[in-house]
């Protein structure tokens, strides 16, 4: 697996921007990100993730495959305006996890809707 | 460290199981018991904010080798970083090259102690306000930027000392100094969520952690236990939890949103509590009534209500009347507010609204607009058919308020009429409804940061706090701009203590 990852991090650097997958589906009944297939195809696929145990995880696994959140481009056309770009916060610039936006087994509202409601749907 | 194992005489409370529960409490004070701890560090800072990251970066310059930050949400930063970026520092370089030589640290503490209404620590203002400076060269040698030539007088000021991040936000400070902290050592590590103190008597030793934490789910993550020799509680207030805000003050209700970030909920403090830590002014939190319902935290109606409240007016969605003086006080206002409620009890949201062509490209305007906090509606008819508003009351509302205007005076409810403007549409109409804000209560420190136990009214050794986590600095009323100020003064005075201590 770690060959495929790698060779998956090489195409996604490749792509100027990239997207977060779609809700799909996974595994039985475990809902998970179509550009995630790979994983679940895996029989220690949950261990990609929740390296210890399943209720505990962090983004290692995301900045693993996808970089950094500073390395993330975003595709800017697609923003409500140029204030809300989540990946170049004013609020938290780097010191933020993957996970606080981001969820892999359900839809999940952006942490900046909190406020922002307006800005961002859910993903 | 891992597997290393300690013998200790564990406080009732403190990580001791049911077993211990059901025996009488002579034994249970005395019963043995050991701990796997985890991992070891010199200090542990609960809370990501102004005052956690102040006080890692402090503490690593001062010499101290491991330095932990734990933070039990997903971001660092805590409320800190939605935070508005106003910060009080009396002799900031733009003050003086605004002619304005005459203020120092006391200037400012005078002004606190006034809004504090004699509640307020004299000692505890003057302590952080020596230093202002510090803390502003922390945030600017952090790569802070604060906007070029501006410089305010705010609320409750006697002089303009308010400065402000390009960006607006505290954000600006906590994202520069969560990097500062991490490049010079500071281990600072997230989705930590505090469970309770692990004591030696009244002597904490360590933390039992929840790590892994996703919040709000207290079922994610694994139980590790680190233990410390010092312990810095820097975790901010509790105005997020509604539960709290209520038991504390009862006319803090249910339908009231919060301006804070959502971990901004206490059960650090109240741990703190269970062990002996002495609370003060609980039940001083500060709400206010220029809140919205159609935005998240502080938000833009604060700036947008600056209008409204002297050029517009604000109606209810009852009857279309005017129903109080707008530019009177926060309690005032509240309490009229909160008044207004439909026959089930929900809130009415009341309407409030100004001329639209006084201000089109005002960035007040702009962005609440844009955000769609605020709508611009061209007509009363508009207006009371988007609120549900009885159109031939509103518009005999607006008539009678116009009436007073050009009278220049209020006979309804006393309002100062000399900044009020003749309404016609457009008008820009948002609603409002009061937010808790900010809790002036929390634990009492003595005047370096160490928390006083309520046994002995002395400080429990080893445990600090820092922040809108201690209570009794301000009194009744924090002014603006001042909350940065403490958090990150905090920080440097927390540090200056733990050496002391250390060296005891």
């Amino acid at each position: 697996m770690k060959t495929f990852i790698a060779a998956l991090t090489l195409l996604i650097s490749i792509s100027s921007t990239v997207y977060a997958g779609d809700l799909i589906t996974a595994k039985g009944k475990t809902l998970g990100r179509d550009n995630h297939s790979f994983i679940y195809e895996e029989k220690d696929a949950c261990k990609t993730c929740h390296v210890n145990a399943k209720k505990n995880t962090n983004d290692a696994a995301c900045v693993e495959c996808h970089g950094t959140i500073s390395t993330i481009d975003i595709d800017t056309s697609r923003l409500v305006n140029a204030h809300a770009n989540p990946h170049k916060s004013v609020h938290y610039g780097e010191a933020i996890s993957c996970i606080a936006c981001h969820a892999e087994h359900k839809v999940k509202a952006p942490l900046c809707s909190e406020c922002h409601r307006t800005w961002f749907k859910e993903m | 460290m891992q597997g290393r194992r300690n013998f200790l005489k564990l406080s009732a409370g403190a990580a001791v199981g049911s077993l211990a529960a059901t025996l009488p409490s002579t034994v249970q004070a005395n019963t043995c018991h050991e701990i796997n701890w985890d991992e070891t560090f010199d200090v542990i800072i609960i809370g990501s904010g102004f005052a956690g990251l102040s006080a890692a970066i402090n503490l690593k310059r001062s010499g101290i080798k491991s330095v932990l930050v734990l933070e039990k949400m997903m971001q660092f930063g805590g409320n800190s970083a939605i935070n508005g970026g106003w910060f009080a520092v009396p002799k900031n370089p733009i003050q003086l090259s605004q002619g304005i030589l005459d203020d120092s640290p006391e200037e400012l503490v005078n002004d606190q102690v006034t809004a504090g209404r004699g509640m307020a620590s004299k000692e505890h203002l003057q302590a952080i306000a020596n230093h202002a400076l510090d803390s502003y060269h922390l945030c600017v040698d952090s790569g802070v930027k604060f906007r070029e030539g501006f410089n305010m007088l705010v609320g409750g000021h006697n002089k303009a000392r308010a400065i402000r991040t390009v960006d607006g936000t505290g954000g600006e400070i906590t994202r520069n100094l969560y990097q500062v902290a991490k490049n010079e050592g500071g281990d600072l590590r997230l989705q930590q969520y505090v469970e309770d103190f692990v004591m030696d008597g009244n002597r904490i030793i360590g933390l039992k952690v929840r790590s892994g934490f996703r919040y709000p789910n207290l079922s994610t993550g694994e139980i590790t236990h680190i233990k410390t020799n010092k312990v810095v509680i820097a975790t901010g207030g509790f105005a997020m939890n509604k539960q709290l805000c209520n038991l504390l003050d009862p006319s803090i209700d249910p339908t009231m949103d919060c301006t804070n970030a959502k971990g901004a909920t206490g059960e650090v403090t109240l741990t703190a509590m269970s062990h002996g830590a002495m609370p003060v002014h609980m039940n001083m939190i500060q709400t206010g009534h220029w809140g919205s319902p159609d935005e998240g935290g502080f938000g833009w109606s604060n700036a947008l209500l600056s209008i409204t409240f002297h050029e517009g007016m604000i109606a209810s969605v009852l009857d279309g009347n005017r129903f109080m003086n707008e530019r009177l006080d926060r309690k005032y206002c509240s309490d009229r507010i909160l008044a207004q409620r439909n026959p089930d009890n929900t809130p009415a949201y009341p309407i409030a609204f100004f001329n639209y062509n006084d201000y089109p490209n005002d960035d007040r305007v702009v962005r609440a607009l844009r955000d769609e906090m605020a709508w611009k509606v061209d007509s009363i008819e508009e207006l009371a058919a988007k609120f549900d508003v009885d159109a031939s009351a509103l518009k005999a509302s607006i008539t009678l308020h116009n009436k007073h205007v050009e009278n220049r005076e209020d006979p309804l409810f006393g309002r100062l009429m000399d900044t009020a403007k003749h309404l016609t549409p457009p008008f820009v109409v948002s609603r409002i409804w009061p937010k808790v804000h900010y809790c002036m209560g929390g634990l009492k420190t003595d005047v370096d940061g160490r928390v006083i136990g309520s046994k002995n009214l002395a400080p429990l050794p080893n445990l600090y706090a820092i922040g809108e986590a201690t209570g009794g600095v301000h009194g009744v009323n924090r002014l603006s701009s001042c909350a940065c100020l403490e958090g990150l003064a905090g920080g440097f005075i927390v540090s200056k203590t733990i050496n002391t201590d250390m060296e005891v």
